[in-house]
């Protein structure tokens, strides 16, 4: 009961399942007064779940799918200096049970990318991020809300070896991720076997960690990647109980990231599994996007 | 590299600032309970009627020694040790305890009924195990504390506590010791001190007959409760309000109230509420009246319908014959044009359920994981009678009239539920945004609930009868916007619940407090 996840985290936390080029788990950048535009289409499914440790299955939810349309432009301040933003619709289903699906705009999120140290082909980045949700979804009706209705503030550092010659690089990166409180729609709630006199809800931190190795080639791009997605601290599922945001959700993933844009035009796509995770769904997702660069004159 | 430190630096200070203005503060603003001298102490309320007791003296309490006596003295002497230099945790269990011993166990047993309130998990044979009373903490946990469960732990809970105090109330003034600090003036207090005699503990006989209820309902919190006992006592000597044998004589008059209210408990009938043997006969009955749909579980596995024969369950302010009397008429069946109707508004929703909607709907919830329906209303009326500054024994007699109300609509609920034996929405396709209960629809618990609790809070709080009508009115409507129950469903429940409170109002009136 509680994919969801998977998706909160990818737009909560903006890209962290999302590893797009020109993204905020790469080191790559547009150049000053260049603008890509990604539109990516991200289906998320799973059958089975961490109910806090336990892996099961629920024949009441049957398959969760979470589908999300994300327009990501990345623009160049200049070629050190990116600004990342995202905004992802999104809208959930199970294909067993009755419980009902929730959809609508979900959080606008923003990246400033700062190349530091650039030396030799290995580079030092620094990224700061926010989140704001947009729309007034219901952050609780777990797993079928769009979110969770956190304002976010993140840090991240990333650092990439670009072989100049063949193109072949490794990255990593490690985020600290701020979440706000929320409101829900009750007055009273249970969380840590407590019950809350108060709609306030106190939801963990998060943070992650990524490794990826691929090749990067003028048209082309390809890589494999693992992320570590996890909340500092927080709540497990109780037995048979639904998913709450104050619930501590942790996934390990692996997957592939591959981009072909000739020209200003490209596409791109990504796969991800969840090897192994707490809180949340096993799922298993694709991503398919158009990008389109342009120049914006100064 | 310069202008990109000149970027770092901004980027640093831009994530300082973006957490300090978006997501740094994780404080939780709860609204905070403290004590009070109550409107009146209520000292004719050891003459008040009791629901168990025969009698507010039937069980013996014994006279204090006086208070010029050296055991009393050495008490009080002992009493000054324990009321000095408190640390910090026990000051702060002073001000917890000290916002009143009855509203602070309602508020224990709705945590309890929280955390209890969690359907049994099918197994790999497809089967739900049934919860086992001696041994409540495997899995599935004992009990499902379910609304029905939890009307009915509320309902002992609080007549415990109300027949306790009352009799608590008759050795109070029967014996009129004072409060310790009235005796001697140097014992340092920590809360307001009223005119009320001290012995035997209303704190002690609040703790000690919840505690054995309690124990009772929920059994595998044995530990939890000692331990939170053991501090409710405790902060009454931090806090310089009783010596030791204030409370061990409440301790005793608590225990043995309570142990008397747990005998009828215990032959009230709930053992056999989740008879699913009667279910088959049930059905046939049902057809009998013409519902030619009858209600199917809508889960997978198929999960048997909870507690089928908790409608035969004894009531607490009216008889059975009276139960069969109110119960409320056919509903529409389906097919019919006034059901076909109320589909439609259902569809709609379902459509083009608005965020106001879906708010009120999340509101009034009080699915799995929550202390139910009743216990949302008894946290309405433990703040109402807190605002209003009542007497311990008026607060017990507050929540008790409302308890057996929600105990009462719960029963009659069910009986009217299992009656009919009427299809959910769901059965006709519809999802829900609450989570769907599997038990009939007709007639809407959340209404029956509702209606009855503010009935009765509408008489106790005259001046608020607006405002509690329309709560329960908003709360039967939840379920429409949640798409659980037809709006016939909801009505009739709402009918039925103002109904059933009315009768808790007779006998509140009746019971000799002239409120």
């Amino acid at each position: 009961m509680k994919n969801l996840y998977i998706l909160v985290l990818s737009a909560l936390i903006l890209g962290y399942t999302t590893a797009y080029a020109q993204m905020p788990n790469d080191a790559i950048y547009m150049p000053k007064g260049v603008v890509c535009v990604g539109t990516m289409y991200t289906h998320s499914s799973w059958k089975e779940y961490w109910e806090n440790t336990l892996k099961r299955e629920n024949l009441n939810i049957g398959t969760h799918t979470t589908q999300s349309v994300m327009v990501m432009p990345a623009i160049g301040i200049t070629n050190r200096f990116n600004v990342i933003l995202s905004l992802p619709y999104v809208w959930t289903k199970t294909s067993a049970g009755n419980l009902m699906g929730q959809k609508g705009f979900q959080d606008l999120g923003g990246w400033l990318k700062v190349k530091a140290v650039d030396w030799k082909g290995f580079s030092l980045n620094g990224l700061v991020g926010i989140s704001l949700p947009v729309s007034k979804y219901v952050p609780d009706f777990l797993p079928m809300s769009i979110g969770l209705q956190c304002r976010t503030a993140s840090g991240r550092v990333l650092a990439n070896y670009t072989h100049p010659k063949t193109g072949i690089y490794v990255t990593a990166h490690g985020t600290y991720m701020w979440r706000s409180n929320i409101s829900v729609d009750r007055d009273a709630y249970q969380a840590d076997d407590k019950v809350y006199n108060t709609n306030e809800v106190r939801v963990p931190n998060a943070y992650d960690m990524g490794a990826r190795v691929g090749i990067l080639k003028k048209q082309w791009q390809t890589e494999i990647w693992a992320e570590r997605n996890s909340c500092v601290n927080g709540d497990n599922i109780r037995r048979n109980d639904m998913p709450f945001p104050t619930n501590n959700m942790q996934a390990t993933m692996v997957g592939w990231y591959g981009k072909f844009q000739p020209k200003a035009l490209g596409v791109n796509a990504r796969i991800g599994y969840v090897t192994n995770g707490l809180n949340m769904g096993q799922s298993t997702s694709y991503t398919v996007g158009v990008l389109y660069m342009f120049g914006v004159k100064k | 590299m310069k202008p990109y430190s000149t970027f770092i630096k901004y980027s640093t200070a831009l994530l300082t600032l973006a957490v300090i203005v978006i997501a740094c503060n994780k404080d939780l603003e709860e609204p905070q309970r403290v004590g009070y001298t109550p409107v009146a102490v209520d000292e004719k309320a050891g003459t008040w009627k009791t629901y168990v007791l025969a009698s507010s003296d039937e069980i013996e309490v014994a006279a204090p020694l006086a208070v010029t006596s050296s055991e009393y003295t050495a008490e009080l002497s002992a009493l000054k040790g324990l009321a000095s230099n408190l640390s910090q945790e026990q000051k702060e269990a002073v001000v917890y305890w000290g916002a009143g011993a009855a509203y602070r166990w309602n508020e224990i047993a709705r945590e309890l009924c929280a955390r209890y309130n969690i359907p049994p998990a099918s197994n790999a044979e497809g089967k739900y195990p049934l919860p086992d009373a001696a041994n409540p903490l495997a899995d599935p946990k004992f009990p499902f504390a379910n609304p029905p469960y939890a009307s009915r732990a509320l309902a002992y809970l609080s007549v415990a506590q109300y027949d306790a105090l009352v009799s608590a109330w008759h050795y109070k003034y029967k014996y009129k010791r004072s409060a310790p600090s009235k005796v001697d003036t140097s014992i340092p207090v920590a809360l307001p001190v009223s005119a009320l005699p001290a012995y035997p503990s209303e704190d002690a006989v609040v703790a000690a007959a919840s505690v054995t209820i309690l124990k009772a309902m929920f059994p595998g919190e044995v530990p939890y409760l000692d331990a939170k006992m053991k501090e409710h006592l405790a902060s009454r000597q931090w806090a310089g309000m009783n010596v030791t044998s204030d409370l061990t004589a409440g301790t005793s008059l608590g225990n043995a109230v309570a142990a008397k209210v747990m005998g009828k408990a215990r032959n009230d009938g709930m053992g056999a509420s989740n008879n699913q043997t009667l279910v088959a006969a049930m059905i046939e009955s049902a057809k009998t009246r013409g519902i030619k749909d009858p209600w199917i579980s809508q889960e997978a596995p198929l999960r048997p319908p909870m507690l089928p024969n908790f409608g035969a369950v004894q009531t607490w302010n009216f008889d059975k014959a009276t139960m069969v009397k109110i119960r409320p008429a056919i509903p529409y069946v389906v097919g019919s044009a006034e059901w076909q109707k109320d589909m439609d508004e259902l569809k709609q929703i379902q459509n083009k359920q608005t965020r106001e909607q879906a708010r009120i709907a999340n509101y009034w919830a009080d699915g799995a994981g929550s202390y139910t329906p009743p216990g949302h209303w008894h946290r309405a009326a433990a703040n109402a009678a807190h605002e209003a500054r009542f007497s311990e024994v008026r607060m017990a007699r507050t929540l008790a009239l409302v308890g057996t109300a929600e105990m009462d609509a719960g029963i009659a609920c069910w009986d009217a539920k299992y009656f009919y034996y009427t299809p959910r929405p769901q059965q006709f396709g519809l999802k829900t945004s609450v989570g769907l209960p599997n038990f009939p629809s007709y007639t809407s618990g959340h209404s029956t609930f509702s209606a009855a609790a503010a009935t009765v809070l509408g008489y106790l709080f005259p001046e608020q009868a607006a405002k509690f009508d329309a709560q329960a009115l908003e709360a039967s409507v939840s379920r429409i916007y949640g798409l659980i129950h037809y709006r016939v469903d909801c009505e009739m429940g709402l009918k039925h619940g103002e109904v059933i409170g009315e009768y808790a109002i007779a006998r509140g009136k009746a019971d000799g407090s002239g409120l």
